[in-house]
């Protein structure tokens, strides 16, 4: 298809079942649509990216020669890609599709106002109607993977995802910040729920990986530099010992970067007395050794635990998520105290011992006779530290008694948080957080493993608080993910980038300011200067675009015209269908 | 004339990465706010030309919002800090020229702030409101 070619749209209204359909009146909005300007078809369909919508949609392009295609349906974060391979299979260029978001954007956020999200749903269909017959068709470019892929993070899901690569025969380059391999996991004694020793693990996963001809591990090391795009990523790497930098190509990166124990200030008496400590703490104790109270260094008598230590606190920032660790862990550790010490008592909120093999470890500390008394969230336990020592008293919820125990050792199941300097690897990577600060994957189910930066996956306690057997899966994943890019060979990448138009370039340098990757200069052709962009270097943010202020560079998929027709088509419905008319 | 209430137009500029997925999260976490603002999506809030704000004001809208990644968290590293310097100028150019600048707002809005952005939303649609219809689409004369 022609750019000159005069535009012919096909708008598309998905009822997505009940969740578009039940709020917005789709078959008005199809309705009205078909009188929008260069609109050739307009119609309705139950599930737009359901094999038999997508086979409509393929259908009626032949069929009517459409060239323009809108889809009125759900978030293009989710299926723009789905359908604009749509497209592509009946022949149009993937970029004369245009989506409309009526469900995330129109009917679950405006579900009691069916006549109002109606009109909001028809001018969004008239914008997009408007920017669909401005599109152009852009040439789909193709570029070679660097058969190389980056781990950024020597924990178990680095070391996991580092050797599935190398065993798959890729090169594999581990970056770990601190001096040893292992991360969190080695400072663990055993590993629920099979009690192997934690450094049995690492150990197996570290000599692998040091044995492994593909994989290379640079240890007190960071990504101090990081460019280019999927396929081709420039990676630079600072050694924080020798003050070297090395620099490399990858082709696809994973984030393995963990979590670090949260150090409970304010909670629980925390630091007011040496005998109240972490989980994290009591296991390091275990793992080199036997426990003992830290003010005596005599074996603790009586012990408690309390759960949720700055996890599932609704309302408190970076504190609202569940750690997915502590209660198995609690109630394995409990249980071997309980072997030397009289008595064990556990503190709990709820007791979520969820994964496979867990409920047997609840199990066990409940045979061991582990005292478990459920506290009021609403009213958390009291800790006291005086001359005799702690005293801890709480409300049971199941009986309602308010109870007192004088623990000589108070463990606090401490939540996992995103680690110190997780911003500079967001800012790096260009990675999105969620609200509790772990980095965000670009789908929860759909596209789990992926970041929305291209070529970037992410893997373990990056991703959201879990325990060991929940990050080597995730690792092994996305390994998968890293080696189906690689063994592919190539890669398709997005052609949304800048150009100039010489004739309107008057050299002022506004865009190389604005550039935030250099990809913009100054070059002289014939003679004269104007602006060059570099498009491997082009990210597509259209800043540049944004600043010129001859109107020089056109932003693809993004031009200033595009934008504008959007802008027309919503405010002059407001003129015709009224909205502010006394 | 039938006796309408005033429904304001607001046009919300949102970058891809933070803010189209921030009003992404309200939706999906079902959370209700009014249907004033229609989102056109572009990659990041620093392609937001100040001649397409003034655009929407010359078309009538009510009430633009520019909203991308917070200040540290921007996709594209450094491109939201233009967002910024391009919204105080364009602020007193509208105060300039007689257009209140509280119909004009930067809105820094990440992934995860669904919750944000629909107060964002439902506190500026009842400011404009207050306000009225817009000076310059006419529709506030009788």
């Amino acid at each position: 298809m022609g750019s000159g070619e005069s535009p012919k749209v096909g708008v598309f209204v998905c009822h997505c079942g009940h969740n578009i359909a039940g709020t917005v009146n789709v078959e008005h909005v199809a309705e009205l649509a078909s009188e929008f300007p260069n609109v050739e078809l307009s119609t309705h369909f139950m599930f737009m990216c359901s094999d038999s919508g997508q086979a409509l949609i393929r259908e009626k392009i032949e069929e009517l020669g459409l060239n323009r295609v809108v889809v009125a349906s759900c978030s293009p974060r989710m299926h723009e890609p789905t359908f604009r391979k749509v497209v592509e299979e009946a022949g149009l260029n993937r970029y004369c599709f245009e989506q409309v978001n009526l469900r995330e954007h129109v009917s679950w956020c405006h579900m009691k106002e069916p006549e109002a999200a109606t009109q909001k749903a028809r001018d969004l269909v008239r914008m997009s109607v408007a920017r669909a017959s401005l599109l152009e068709p852009l040439e789909v470019k193709t570029v070679s993977v660097e058969p190389h892929a980056l781990v950024v993070g020597g924990g178990v899901s680095g070391l996991r995802a580092a050797l599935d690569i190398g065993d798959r025969g890729f090169r594999a380059t581990l970056v770990e910040r601190t001096g040893n391999l292992g991360g969190n996991l080695a400072k663990l004694s055993t590993l629920y729920p099979n009690n192997e020793p934690a450094k049995d693990v690492v150990d197996r996963m570290s000599l692998a990986a040091e044995a492994s001809e593909n994989v290379t591990i640079l240890l007190n090391s960071e990504v101090t530099n990081f460019d280019g795009h999927i396929g081709n990523f420039e990676v630079t790497v600072k050694n924080n010992v020798t003050e070297e930098e090395s620099e490399m190509k990858v082709g696809t990166v994973i984030v393995a970067t963990g979590f670090d124990p949260f150090e409970p200030i304010g909670y629980y008496g925390y630091g007011d007395s040496p005998d109240i400590i972490t989980l994290s703490a009591l296991e390091e104790m275990k793992r080199d050794g036997t426990v003992l109270r830290p003010s005596t260094a005599q074996p603790p008598k009586n012990v408690a635990f309390i759960s949720c230590v700055g996890s599932r606190e609704e309302g408190v920032k970076g504190h609202e998520h569940c750690s997915r660790y502590c209660c198995t862990a609690m109630a394995k550790v409990a249980a071997e105290l309980r072997e030397e010490a009289d008595e064990v008592l556990m503190l709990y909120d709820d007791i979520r011992t969820f994964g496979k093999g867990h409920e047997d470890v609840h199990r066990r500390a409940r045979q061991e006779h582990v005292i478990f008394s459920k506290y009021n969230k609403k009213k958390k336990p009291a800790v006291k530290i005086n001359d005799s020592g702690i005293m801890l008293k709480w409300n049971d919820v199941l009986s309602g008694e308010n109870c007192e125990f004088r623990p000589d050792m108070l463990v606090l199941a401490n939540a996992m948080v995103p680690p110190e300097g997780a911003d500079e690897v967001a800012k790096i990577f260009s990675l999105t957080r969620s609200a509790d600060g772990f980095f965000n994957e670009e789908h929860i189910k759909l596209a789990p493993l992926t970041t929305h930066t291209a070529g970037i996956m992410i893997a373990g306690a990056a991703q959201s608080a879990k325990s060991a057997t929940d990050s080597t899966t995730q690792a092994s994943g996305a390994a998968a993910k890293a080696v189906s890019l690689i063994a592919r060979g190539e890669v398709e990448i997005e052609s949304t980038v800048a150009s100039v138009i010489d004739e309107l370039c008057s050299a002022c340098h506004t865009c190389v300011t604005a550039c935030p990757y250099g990809a913009t200069s100054i070059e002289a052709t014939k003679g004269v200067e104007v602006a060059r962009v570099t498009e491997a270097k082009c990210h597509g943010c259209g800043t540049c675009a944004a600043g010129c202020p001859s109107g020089a560079i056109v932003m693809r998929h993004s031009t200033d015209d595009q934008i504008s027709s959007m802008i027309a088509a919503l405010l002059s419905s407001a003129f015709v269908h009224g909205g502010g008319e006394k | 004339m039938s006796k309408k209430i005033f429904d304001p137009n607001i046009v919300a500029f949102t970058c891809n990465w933070c803010s189209y997925g921030g009003a992404d999260l309200a939706g999906i976490s079902r959370i209700q706010y009014p249907t004033s603002a229609k989102v056109i999506r572009l990659m990041c809030s620093g392609r937001v030309d100040p001649v397409m704000v003034l655009e929407a004001f010359k078309n009538g809208a009510d009430g633009v919002i520019v909203s991308g990644c917070h200040i540290g968290d921007c996709h594209y590293s450094t491109g939201n800090y233009r967002t910024q310097v391009r919204f105080q100028a364009l602020q007193t150019a509208l105060e300039s020229i007689g257009m209140d600048p509280q119909r004009l707002r930067l809105l820094w809005a990440s992934a995860s702030e669904g919750q944000q952005w629909a107060e964002a939303i439902t506190e500026m649609t009842e400011q404009i409101k207050k306000l009225g219809p817009s000076p310059i689409s006419g529709r506030g004369k009788k």
